[in-house]
């Protein structure tokens, strides 16, 4: 019986097949790690204090995370944060607010309405390693008129160099 | 005269595969770059809620009985915080505070008070910087307490 043999295949070029499976390998590890257009809403231009102790929190989806900022004259804190789905930019949410005779609490509105829509809802702040403590005090006494007791305090780990926040 | 052309030898062994190359070169070019690749951040949790002076705004359920509260005073120094919690006095030394409020977790211990059952209740005063108070927050947690909230300021 006669044998075919397979012909003999020659090299026109650099074999790209590896380069290819290792390119591949890469794109899905990206696709499933990468968070695209997520952000928290944190601002990566706090410096938080640092701490040695910490956990980390990896379902961000029930938390709230509110950029505190202060300065030595303010009465009132700049409170910034992502309140609705679809913003990219954190917007500023007064803590007290006169409308005529009418006195608004915006923050505490919008905590008390992300309580209701939250189960497991969760505050994230992010203050400022210099603010003072009667500005934090109003974040947190809007957070507890807002029912929320679950109140974590963003810090950076001891030694890390770099600021944790979420981006 | 008639000219040789060079000799063309042409093996077609498969798709073509440069285009794929290119594209999916592209996609992982985009992927690093738009990516972020967030950790999980770092955190102090705290599930009481800030209370008046006093406690006379806490609700507490009837028949509960009361978590034993430690109050912990806090104010600025130039080398820290100052902390003034019963017996205890500790300035800007994070490991000497953790240690004074670990003999103090013990001996609620000794007098039958569970940790879980002490309330560690930060009273900083108006000006104290976020630093400080987060430092004493996290020696009182590494001493062993589980409850630390805050008070208004003093």
């Amino acid at each position: 019986m006669r044998k075919h043999r397979m012909p003999e295949m020659k090299e026109g070029g650099v074999n790209v097949t590896p380069l290819i499976d290792i390119v591949m390998c890469l794109i899905i590890f990206f696709m499933l790690v990468a968070k695209i257009g997520v952000t928290t809403g944190a601002d990566s231009t706090i410096q938080p204090p640092e701490t040695i102790l910490g956990t980390k929190i990896e379902d961000i989806g029930n938390a709230l995370t509110l950029n505190v900022r202060g300065g030595p004259r303010l009465e009132e804190p700049i409170v910034t944060a992502l309140t609705e789905k679809g913003e990219h930019e954190p917007r500023e949410i007064k803590i007290v607010e006169q409308r005529g005779t009418v006195q608004d609490r915006p923050l505490e509105r919008v905590l008390t309405a992300f309580q209701r829509n939250n189960a497991n809802a969760k505050v994230i702040i992010l203050g400022e390693k210099d603010l003072q403590y009667h500005l934090l005090e109003q974040v947190l006494i809007s957070c507890a008129n807002a029912k929320i007791t679950n109140v974590n305090f963003q810090t950076k780990p001891a030694g890390s160099g770099s600021v944790v926040a979420q981006k | 005269m008639k000219i040789k052309g060079a000799k063309q030898v042409h093996y077609d062994s498969g798709p073509n595969m440069t285009p794929l190359v290119d594209v999916v070169m592209v996609i992982l070019i985009f992927l690093m770059m738009a990516g972020s690749f967030t950790q999980g951040g770092w955190f102090l949790q705290s599930t009481v809620p800030i209370k008046a002076k006093g406690g006379s705004k806490v609700d507490v359920p009837p028949g509960t009985i009361p978590d034993e509260p430690l109050e912990v005073r806090i104010d600025n120094a130039a080398d820290g915080f100052r902390v003034l919690a019963g017996d205890i006095r500790a300035t800007g030394d994070k490991e000497q505070l953790k240690g004074a409020l670990a003999e103090k977790l013990k001996a609620y211990g000794a007098a039958g008070t569970p940790p879980e059952k002490v309330q560690v209740v930060l009273m900083p005063g108006r000006n104290v910087k976020y630093e400080n108070i987060v430092a004493v927050y996290e020696a009182a947690l590494r001493a062993g307490f589980t409850k630390v909230g805050f008070a208004t300021s003093h």
